[in-house]
């Protein structure tokens, strides 16, 4: 109930934004003392009560303007991201009838450190990308400020780090899940990290013994973006896998609470279906949301095991549970692949804890394990993770803890391995267009990769910011990639074919996962969720 | 100028030594727990991809396949040279067929070399030869 009286409010509120008063007009200009007129400066005015904020960029000189009729008569609250400033002032501005236009000035910021994004501590710290490279795994949960903020020695990290392996990757700050099954964690492993996070944490004083490094501001095309932010209703919400449906709304998966949530950008009405739980006492929440060929949804059911199918009809979900045979505390569902399962019955998803691929069959509602890696050395880790199917529903999947994107023919089972160009690159996401091409992540390589299912050949292409992580990648209409992570609160736009790229700086701290492309708008509309920000993205370029 | 075959050998099992990856751990929190080479590797593989009496063909996929269960696929560098990480040591190296293809050629014979039966890890030289149609 409390679910749909907030949406009334949003929808209230939204409604009065849309249509109250006339279009408005709100433009300024943005100074400090050190720079004067400052490009790249991201202004954003949120009203009082609404859980939309709209955020625009400063140009070349210092200029910026909200999109007209975009904020509606009312008192708006303004902020600012500029890496090493803060806000002076205004921070409140009254919209009325008539264009308003304001000077915002800002000044250097005494705490730098508040500022930094995973990626400017990743490249402020020292050590080696051996010492690092565990670091990318914390993201997860959450940002290196905990770390880095941190006065523990490594005696004192090292339980830390034990009680942290034993939750649950679907962790927030906000929501803490203990996994049923013990994980066994390697105490030499947890001790070379332990020791390492001493030498970056304030253990050994009140400042860092290293010198903050910070990654530029926006400019040029950079700056022609409107990014809107949308507030969900409890802090707890984790939006994972983002995508829109025929009629514009926005639907996500709940990494840590069994809901499938809703919202229509248009109002900013937000609505939730309760997923039914089908292991009480495991961690809750869900990862990949997939549509199937008739546009209903799936979730994978991650630590609940399983998948669920939500018709877009009936609003109602159908469960398929794991067999008993194959469940057990440790079992997890993070991946689901029905793309094409009116071909044969079947739908892909995987097992995460044995590192392998399920198969449902949805006459019988079982599930077939195939191990793809059975063939390879034993010793090695493997993670099915990001999956594509093609018309036959062939399934290629990202092997996510080695370097390899694999293919298993849906009607003979043979399992094709291609080891990707970099070796450890982790790739993660992945989406197949439909020329047969599979664009995918390489999370570990910081890389941009293309598997032609064609020619069976891979290209690369690193992305231009270090330690950006990718998690994943989506091809747009026009033939550009769109990608997110979790480490450098940036949205990159790139062209394989020029090798160009822009970088949108988002307002604040944001841990993207999924990423997806509204082709139906000119030009094209980027979504994702801020996992552990409790907000859906939508950023708008302007060219 | 011509190169001994030997160095050509130890310059490609140099080369592959250097690329053969090492694992890592899946998803998760992991602390690093990678590069844990295990005793079940079996030999990887490599080597030339050439036109028949000719220079090595690059871009050329090579894929190493067991009947009827799987493969492993790579494309040779822009020497013609490649490498196949290997499979696990219950494999026997000889149930493993590699071929080769690339538009354009028909693939002409495949030469293995000779290894040390004994060594279970002795990578596997296979040069493949191709014919343009």
């Amino acid at each position: 109930m409390k679910h749909f009286l907030f949406a009334a409010v949003v929808a209230a509120l939204a409604c009065c934004q849309a249509t109250a008063g006339h279009a408005q007009i709100l433009t300024g200009s943005v100074i400090s003392a050190e720079e004067g007129a400052m490009e790249g400066v991201l202004v954003s005015a949120q009203a009082v009560g609404s859980p939309i904020t709209v955020t625009v960029v400063s140009d070349a000189r210092g200029r910026f303007r909200f999109p007209d009729g975009r904020l509606a008569p009312a008192h708006y609250a303004l902020r600012i991201r500029a890496i090493g400033y803060e806000l002076d002032g205004p921070r409140a501005v009254q919209l009325g009838a008539a264009a308003t236009d304001i000077a915002v000035k800002l000044h250097k910021t005494s705490d730098l450190a508040a500022q930094l994004t995973n990626s400017e501590w990743f490249m402020s710290m020292p050590g080696t990308a051996e010492q690092k490279r565990p670091l990318i795994e914390c993201m997860s949960c959450h940002s290196f400020e905990r770390i880095v903020h941190s006065t523990y020695d490594a005696e004192a990290f090292f339980p830390v780090l034990k009680r942290m392996a034993q939750y649950a990757n679907n962790t927030t700050l906000a929501r803490v899940q203990s996994r049923l099954a013990e994980r066994e964690v390697h105490d030499d492993l947890v001790r070379k990290l332990a020791a390492y996070l001493a030498t970056v944490n304030l253990s050994a004083g009140p400042t860092w013994p290293y010198e903050l490094q910070t990654l530029p501001r926006p400019k040029g095309r950079a700056t022609h973006v409107v990014i809107t932010e949308y507030d969900l209703p409890r802090k707890t919400i984790a939006p994972h896998d983002v995508r829109t449906d025929a009629q514009g709304h926005v639907w996500y998966s709940n990494f840590v609470e069994n809901f499938l949530g809703e919202l229509d950008p248009k109002t900013g009405a937000h609505r939730e279906y309760a997923i039914p739980v089908q292991k009480p006492g495991a961690p809750t929440g869900t990862l990949d949301l997939e549509a199937d060929g008739d546009g209903n949804l799936w979730l994978a059911m991650m630590f609940q095991t399983g998948l669920a199918r939500f018709d877009m009809t009936t609003k109602t979900f159908q469960m398929f549970p794991v067999q008993a045979a194959l469940d057990n505390a440790a079992a997890q569902q993070s991946m689901v692949m029905p793309r094409a399962s009116s071909v044969d019955g079947k739908v892909w998803s995987n097992e995460v804890a044995k590192q392998s691929i399920l198969r449902l069959d949805l006459k019988t509602g079982t599930y077939e394990l195939i191990d793809p890696f059975k063939f390879l050395p034993k010793g090695r880790q493997h993670a099915p993770y990001g999956m594509a199917a093609d018309r036959e529903n062939n399934l290629y999947f990202m092997d996510f803890a080695d370097e390899n994107v694999g293919r298993i023919d849906a009607k003979t089972g043979v399992v094709t391995i291609y080891p990707t160009l970099t070796p450890k690159s982790r790739p993660r996401r992945t989406m197949l267009d439909d020329q047969g091409r599979l664009w995918f992540t390489e999370f570990a390589a910081n890389k941009l990769g293309l598997f032609d299912t064609k020619t069976e050949s891979f290209k690369e292409w690193d992305v231009p910011t270090p330690h950006t992580y990718p998690y994943d990648v989506f091809m747009d209409k026009n033939g550009e990639l769109w990608s997110g992570g979790m480490a450098s609160d940036r949205v990159l736009r790139f062209d394989p074919r020029s090798g160009r790229s822009i970088e949108y700086l988002l307002p604040r701290s944001t841990n993207i996962r999924r990423v997806f492309v509204d082709n139906s708008t000119n030009p094209v509309t980027f979504w994702a969720g801020n996992n552990h920000g409790a907000e859906i993205l939508r950023v708008e370029p302007l060219d | 100028m011509t190169i001994d075959r030997r160095w050509l050998r130890v310059l490609l099992v140099a080369a592959l030594i250097g690329v053969v990856p090492t694992s890592s751990h899946a998803g998760g929190v992991g602390f690093g727990e990678d590069d844990a080479n295990s005793g079940d590797d079996g030999p990887s593989y490599f080597g030339f991809v050439r036109e028949v009496d000719g220079p090595g063909v690059a871009d050329a996929k090579v894929t190493a396949a067991l009947k009827d269960r799987g493969a492993l696929v790579t494309r040779t560098d822009i020497m013609g040279v490649y490498k196949i990480p290997g499979f696990g040591k219950d494999i026997n190296p000889d149930d493993v067929v590699i071929t080769c293809a690339k538009d354009g050629y028909a693939q002409a014979n495949v030469q293995r070399r000779p290894r040390d039966p004994s060594d279970t890890k002795d990578p596997v030289e296979v040069e493949c030869y191709l014919k343009r149609k």
